[in-house]
């Protein structure tokens, strides 16, 4: 067993990494500076707070602007397939191109861009480790002049519905008919019910709490001070003291389903895990009729 | 000939004092970890803009005085040359933001508002509200580093209309607002016909005013050059390079979004206010947000603003407070409610939605300054005829 184990370590030196899986998901900013120019590398910015591109991004990248770009802003959906591949193909991304994809916010909204990227089977997609976060702490160079890019011929695939939970998939949980374990990323208060959501944001639900059965480990219990997600180990852990240890399928939620891509990511692509984000999340489920909901707090319509 | 006086040291002392305090404050700010560099910038900004507004005497109410009651315009073509460097500017960072001007894209953060009848009524309002507290709120606040009793009144009234704009906010949106256009030259012309159209308009209003033009009587200059104003175009130019400057660091110049701010906080603590103030954020403009925070950019800028205003006029002696009189507060009060309102309902003022608005190629920002110098016409004329102060 030692002996396997001393195999393993050497190997994962030898790959430069201490594990295999989060490498090929992430990208660190060093690696990102010494890569930038590769011809075959597309960086593309997906941030929450408008002007964080233009006034400063990192050479070479392309900015997605997530509530326009990345859904259809109709049907309350992600982007369809035509809209999506032309999204990429105007960004340059070609088949045989890999994407880094990074933004502010600990990458909130770049992780919600990668599990729509992974929705349309598209290959070779990387998160920049701490995102604009680290990269700016770090002191590394930033440019305010936007390139238009060259088209690239990426084929996107037919949307992968596996990724993805619906309302009904949730209710099932709720409702102690589907053997899913569900992870409520959302603040401890928010979870509970004591708020329907934090300070100053639109969208809101009606009621306030989680789905029965959710547990709560608010995403940011992922990630490290500099920014970057912390080492799986310490991820396993985290999410194996609420009984996220990957011996049964997962559904991922926030409020409106975009930070909770962020726990999708590190359970999805560097736990190994069986995940599904649900993009409905809080705003859908909190208003749906008929759906049970767990309010320790007792608020009751807002009017406690 | 005036001897090239430099100021009693005591006067010296106190200007450097304060910009010191400026700069000490920017260095403090620079260390707040979430925006530190922003406020910072934000600081040293207002310092050189209150200098600016102080030593050009860049008050658009003033200038329009001087050409409506001595025909001089020299004042109006120093703002003529501030919004000419800040078009050729702004164009040009977009080019590097927005490498093309596609439909449905706006620049970020830019004044483009919508075109409608409220920002026409809101623009007319701010006129006549400028001309009878005598500047618009920009030059309030530099004038209050010069010592002047009655802009905090202004000021105050100001406070006043925004809390007025923001209860009147819901039925304007619905009525005029929601369904207006947003209508940004670039998208229509292109980043060269843009900016081509807009300096052949300004062109036009410079030869006219400087056919109307009509040099005022010399005066024996008083004291020595670091007491004399400077020229009209020295200040619209040093303004228009700090504008884009700013919008490309930080946003566009703008002087009421901290007073919507505290406006709106307060007028909300108070349930006063509707709970909720339909698509208001959805705005770029001088957009006004319940404060969160002690310290935000604009909220950094205006005091900056005021201290730099002090430490300029004290350097060049016009630092003279006075007493104000009793109708002066009655007009200051006044005026400042009309521009409150109508800086709420038109997303900002004269250099919010006007001289960053045009700036940003807005045709909000043409529509704004149409109207303004409308009311201001009308307000001059009320003034005047009921020998108003």
């Amino acid at each position: 067993m030692k002996l396997v184990k001393s195999l393993l370590l050497v190997g994962s030196l030898l790959l430069g990494t201490a594990h295999a899986a989060p490498g090929d998901f992430l990208v660190s900013t060093d690696w990102l500076e010494k890569n930038i120019n590769d011809p075959k590398l597309r960086l593309i910015e997906v941030s929450v707070n408008p002007g964080q591109f233009e006034r400063g991004h990192i050479q070479g990248a392309v900015n997605f602007t997530w509530h326009t770009d990345l859904v259809d802003p109709v049907k309350r959906d992600i982007v369809s397939q035509p809209n999506f591949e032309k999204l990429l193909r105007d960004a340059g991304v070609s088949n045989d191109s890999t994407v880094v994809l990074y933004g502010d916010t600990n990458n909130w909204f770049a992780a919600w861009g990668a599990w729509v990227f992974d929705t349309y089977g598209v290959k070779n997609v990387k998160l920049l480790d701490g995102g604009r976060k680290k990269w700016e702490a770090e002191n590394r160079p930033l440019v305010a002049v936007a390139k238009v890019p060259a088209a690239g011929n990426v084929k996107v695939q037919p949307a992968n519905k596996a990724l993805r939970a619906r309302l009904a998939d949730v209710v099932a949980v709720a409702e102690k008919k589907s053997n899913v374990a569900l992870v409520d990323i959302r603040s401890a208060d928010e979870y509970s019910g004591k708020v329907f959501a934090p300070a100053g944001v639109q969208e809101l639900a009606i009621r306030a709490g989680h789905v029965p059965g959710a547990v709560n480990v608010p995403w940011g219990q992922a990630v490290a001070a500099d920014g970057t997600f912390k080492p799986v180990e310490e991820l396993k852990k985290i999410y194996a003291a609420v009984g996220i240890d990957g011996s049964k399928p997962v559904i991922t939620y926030c409020r409106i389903g975009e930070r909770s891509s962020h726990t999708w990511f590190a359970l999805k692509k560097l736990l190994g895990y069986d995940v599904r984000n649900y993009d409905g999340s809080w705003t859908e489920y909190g208003n749906a009729v008929g759906v049970p909901i767990n309010n320790p707090a007792g608020t009751v319509w807002g009017g406690k | 000939m005036a001897a090239l006086a430099v100021p009693p040291a005591r006067r010296l002392a106190v200007s450097a004092t304060v910009v010191a305090a400026v700069v000490l404050f920017s260095h403090h700010l620079g260390g707040i970890a979430e925006g530190g560099r922003e406020l910072a910038l934000s600081a040293l900004f207002g310092l050189a803009f209150g200098i600016f507004l102080q030593r050009s005497r860049f008050c658009f109410f003033c200038v329009s005085r001087d050409f409506i009651e001595q025909r001089d315009a020299r004042g109006l073509l120093g703002i003529v040359a501030a919004l000419a460097i800040g078009i050729v500017g702004y164009h040009l960072v977009f080019g590097a933001f927005l490498p093309v001007p596609t439909p449905g894209r706006l620049p970020p953060q830019a004044h483009i508002g919508p075109l409608s009848w409220v920002l026409a009524a809101g623009a007319f309002s701010f006129g006549i509200g400028m001309a009878l507290s005598g500047s618009c709120i920009s030059a309030h606040l530099y004038r209050l580093g010069e010592g002047s009793t009655a802009s905090p009144f202004a000021l105050l009234g100001a406070l006043v209309g925004f809390a007025l704009g923001f209860a009147s906010w819901n039925d304007l949106y619905l009525s005029g607002i929601q369904q207006a256009p947003v209508v940004w030259l670039p998208h229509h012309f292109g980043y060269a016909g843009s900016v081509a159209l807009q300096l052949v308009v300004l062109a036009i209003i410079a030869i006219g005013l400087w056919r109307w033009h009509r040099q005022p009587d010399a005066v024996a200059a008083k004291g020595g050059a670091w007491e004399r104003r400077w020229p009209a175009y020295v200040g619209g130019l040093l303004v228009g390079f700090l504008g884009v400057l700013s919008y490309f660091r930080l946003g566009p110049l703008g002087v009421t979004a901290e007073l919507g701010s505290i406006a709106r906080t307060a007028a909300s603590t108070t349930g006063w206010l509707p709970d909720r103030l339909e698509g208001l954020d959805t705005f770029s403009g001088c957009a006004t947000v319940i404060k969160q925070t002690l310290w935000s950019d604009n909220g950094v800028f205006i005091l900056s603003l005021v201290l730099g205003s002090l430490a300029a006029a004290v350097f060049a002696g016009d630092f003279k407070p006075r007493l104000p009189r009793l109708p002066e507060i009655g007009r200051a009060l006044a005026g400042g409610v009309l521009m409150g309102w109508g800086a709420m309902v038109a997303l900002g003022c004269t250099v919010g939605t006007m001289l960053s608005g045009i700036m940003a190629g807005a045709a909000s920002g043409w529509v704004f300054g149409l109207f303004l110098f409308g009311g201001l016409w009308l307000g001059w004329q009320a003034r005047r005829k009921l020998d108003w102060g």
